[in-house]
């Protein structure tokens, strides 16, 4: 049995469910593939932390995939325990490091949304060296882009940066799916002929 | 293929992404249930919120968002008698208020299966308590199930109506929110046909007329029922054992649990490399048989129950460990807390240091690094959303008491709070409410601080969908006692946080249908005898402020109605009809701007209103930062327009007949003249 675990951390209304879901879609096209992973739902919409978790399983035979030692799975992860931490807030990035390994691999949005606590003046928000100088302490595969700016630029709207987010993390990890899954799985729907180009963009970068 | 057609039409050999709740609503569904109710509550709302979206597509489903859990179960008792198979969800909070019809239910019995779900929260991140609704089975006698992941909450949800029929019970099903809001692959099942669902109440007085002597008739054939399931699960594929992998042999210690923290206690031992141990999971989690646990402890030395909250499995175990003299050690939340959500990461830790087994070195690096890490951290707190109109009358109310939103303290009016989106205005910066448990508790509570303090003046804040849940009898108490209070009910037209379920403030529907009938509430409030009664737009918040100010100054009951719809269904319908009509909106759109040269960063709308649009800017790295309003996130609500004390804010209309260019918008802001 082979784990492939993939956080996702950011604010509410910034399409982190979403992008969640797409990725758990792309694990029905194998029997052999299983997805667990919950979401923290509470503050959608309120500029509260929100995470989901897409944990993929991959058995090695159905014999595993029956055996009920190996194929119970807990919607978390375990601290340290993901390969790759994608974040869309920059200090959430470090909220979401105790999920990072040696190994695992980094990509966060740089444009930073300031919490009330640094609006009233009580605490204030790293710099952004700060930040890259503490994820470089645990991993060196550090990758962050002004996704705010990239959607805007592109698609005149903030409302593409999650899935051009997809597409970095299909060009700089080993993610242990074809891409042409999840492009048939962005062209369906309203949204398709943006969001597929958001995921070159994010393929491209 | 959408998943919400296979929520409907999904039949054996499908699969799809499903979200637990979903899961839960469909398990339902391929039981034939014909009703569905619930009081909107995270994070359970998606369960009856699957079924009520797809009705149109459904043969025979009523669904209703009641105005309570007491009402709401109550009405899925009438169905299961009418012989509908119905399914009531309600948050765990929920069913203290439904709590009155669920101690009737194992007295009474039911006819079709009737199935409450029951959305917990560890760690209360949407709730107002973390209790664990499992105790209340111990004098309801409801049974309880507890699914571990997606497959299970559709199977289990499924099967629970065969035997809430054959033993006459309803069936609670455990669900916390790391269940409802998982999401993964759902094998889905056949439905029951759904043409011959069609209600016949059966008159049957022996059972339904619960007093007297009836009613302790009633008990001691509940108990007997009880005892007929305990019978039946000793040999259940709902409980089962894993044995330790043949080859390798160790001290003899058992693992018992149940539900998502099953889940996590599995992956925890696979994380932590051991295998060599007897497991216990628990699918009934009420009633649990003795000979089960007998079979299952006989041989062992040790056995570790693990689970969340107060440890209601370890309560009932210990206790039929005595009964059979067993004679090993019991552990269970002398190593597992009792309060917050047990997570994956509690219960590699807990197993590891009762195993002695040494966690992964990563896992050691990354809790110690995290706790660095976030000790340094700024917390982030939820708040109001772009436009909200909670946010205007939070302001104005602390603006009429005298503002002090660093220190609530110092107040001399008491600010009750209460259930819904406005509970926000507890946190910082506004710091607004200096209590807040449950429903209502609100006006209650505030009813006799009022009789008692008499230097404090007290307000009371509730939500439409709060009022009308169980409101109306509080506020008629305090009309008929002479109480000396400001209520002001914040009326947004919806419940909105759990995902705008309507309410009987609901004029109109997002597709701009209306409402068949919408209550009146002033009216309404007036029908209960109060004669201090206002309704006002908060969003004039100098208005809505001297209101509050003025209406602190009369005696009795005042009761002030800040009326104005929430901002994301009103931009929703905006939107709607906008597509549907086809019709290009060709009227002057506006933005508003701060005046870099104006603005002394007073700070009256970045922190005391501290609207989310409004966000600090700095051209360059050398430059100075100002404050700047974001066009893209910002919905012209113009409350910041209206409070800003310099003038500094200005309203900029442009024509949208030229095509915007993103690139040009910046110029034209400038050159066009301002129009306020």
């Amino acid at each position: 049995m082979k784990k492939f675990n993939i956080a996702i951390v950011g604010l509410g209304g910034q399409g982190i469910i979403t992008m969640g879901t797409v990725l758990k879609n792309a694990a029905l096209s194998s029997d052999l593939q299983d997805v667990s992973g919950s979401e923290r739902r509470g503050g959608a919409q309120r500029e509260g932390y929100v995470e989901t978790f897409v944990k993929y399983i991959f058995y090695k035979n159905s014999s595993e995939l029956k055996d009920p030692k190996k194929n119970m799975h807990s919607p978390m992860i375990e601290s340290g325990g993901a390969d790759v931490l994608i974040s869309l807030e920059p200090l959430e990035t470090l909220r979401g490091a105790c999920y990072l390994n040696r190994n695992s691999t980094v990509i966060f949005n740089e444009m930073p949304h300031i919490p009330i606590s640094v609006r009233m003046g009580q605490t204030s928000y790293p710099e952004f060296g700060y930040i890259a100088r503490e994820l470089e302490k645990i991993t060196k595969k550090i990758f962050f882009y002004d996704f705010d700016k990239i959607s805007v630029s592109n698609f005149n709207s903030l409302t593409q940066k999650n899935i051009i987010a997809l597409g970095v993390l299909f060009a700089k990890t080993n993610i242990p799916i074809d891409k042409i899954v999840i492009e048939s799985i962005l062209s369906v729907g309203k949204g398709a002929k943006d969001n597929l180009e958001a995921f070159q963009i994010g393929l491209a970068l | 293929m959408s998943k919400g057609n296979l929520f409907v039409n999904g039949r054996q050999g499908d699969k799809g992404i499903v979200l637990g709740n979903e899961a839960i609503a469909r398990g339902a569904l391929e039981a034939g249930i014909g009703y569905a109710s619930m009081y909107p509550g995270t994070p359970a709302s998606e369960i009856i919120i699957a079924l009520d979206k797809n009705k149109n597509n459904i043969e025979n489903l009523y669904t209703e968002f009641s105005l309570n859990e007491h009402i709401s179960l109550h009405g899925a008792i009438g169905a299961s008698w009418s012989g509908i198979r119905s399914l009531c969800a309600m948050k765990n909070v929920g069913l203290n208020v439904a709590s009155e019809p669920a101690h009737f239910l194992s007295y009474t019995g039911v006819k079709s299966g009737l199935v409450l779900a029951i959305g917990s929260d560890p760690g209360a991140p949407s709730s107002s308590n973390e209790q664990d609704d499992r105790w209340y089975s111990l004098h309801t006698y409801m049974p309880i199930i507890e699914p571990s992941n997606i497959q299970e909450a559709k199977d289990f949800t499924k099967e629970a109506f065969n035997i809430s029929e054959e033993f006459s019970f309803g069936i609670m099903l455990m669900a916390p929110s790391r269940l409802c809001h998982n999401a993964g692959i759902l094998h889905f099942g056949d439905l029951r046909d759904r043409f011959n669902i069609e209600g016949d109440f059966k008159k049957d007085p022996e059972n339904y007329l619960n007093l007297f002597n009836m009613a302790v008739k009633n008990h001691s054939k509940y108990l007997e029922r009880h005892n007929l399931l305990k019978k039946y699960l000793e040999d259940s594929e709902f409980n089962y054992t894993l044995l330790p992998n043949a080859n390798e042999s160790g001290p003899k210690i058992g693992f018992i649990s149940s539900g998502v923290i099953y889940a996590h206690l599995i992956e925890a031992l696979d994380i932590l490399g051991i295998y060599n141990h007897k497991i216990l999971k628990l699918g009934f989690t009420f009633p649990i048989p003795n000979k089960l646990i007998k079979n299952f402890l006989e041989g062992l030395d040790r056995v570790v129950i693990v689970e969340e909250a107060e440890g209601f499995l370890e309560f009932q175990i210990k206790k039929i460990a005595y009964e059979i003299g067993f004679k090993g050690k019991i552990y269970g939340k002398d190593i597992f807390k009792a309060s917050g959500e047990l997570t994956l990461d509690d219960v590699i830790i807990g197993a590891g240091k009762f195993l002695e087994k040494t966690p992964p070195a990563f896992f050691d690096f990354a809790i110690q690094k995290s706790k660095e890490l976030n000790e340094k951290l700024p917390q982030r707190s939820g708040t109001f959303c772009i436009g909200c109109p909670h946010r205007a009358t939070i302001y104005s109310i602390l603006k009429a008491v005298g503002f002090s939103n660093t220190d609530a303290k110092d107040r001399d009016v008491v600010i009750a709070g209460d259930i819904g989106c406005y509970t926000l205005g507890l946190l910082p910066p506004y710091n607004a409410m200096d209590f807040l448990t449950c429903m209502n508790a609100g006006l209650g509570i505030g009813q006799a601080i009022s009789l008692f303090d008499k230097k404090k003046k007290v307000i009371a804040l509730v939500g439409d969908s709060t009022f009308y849940h169980s409101g109306i009898p509080v506020l008629l108490n305090a009309v008929q006692n002479n109480a000396d209070i400001l209520y002001i009910i914040l009326d947004n037209s919806w419940t909105a946080m759990t995902g705008h379920q309507k309410t009987p403030s609901t004029q109109k529907d997002i597709d701009g249908i209306l409402s068949s009938n919408p209550v009146n509430l002033k009216d309404l409030v007036k029908s209960l005898g109060v004669s201090y009664i206002k309704s006002l737009d908060p969003n004039s918040v100098k208005r809505f402020s001297s209101q509050v100010k003025s209406a602190l100054k009369e005696p009795g009951v005042k009761v002030l109605i800040a009326k104005r719809e929430c901002i994301l269904q009103e931009i929703r319908r905006n939107k709607f009809v906008q597509k549907t009509s086809g019709a290009k909106i060709e009227t002057a759109e506006s933005l508003y701007e701060i005046q870099k040269s104006r603005c002394v960063k007073c700070n009256e709308c970045f922190v005391e209103l501290a609207c989310p649009a409004i966000i600090p800017k700095r051209d360059g790295y050398e430059d100075k930062e100002y404050y700047y309003i974001d066009p893209v996130s910002c919905v012209r609500c113009g409350v910041c327009f209206e409070i800003c004390p310099n003038s500094a804010i200005r309203k900029v209309e442009f024509d949208l007949k030229v095509k915007l260019n993103k690139k040009k918008n910046e110029e034209r802001l400038t050159e066009v003249p301002i129009q306020v």
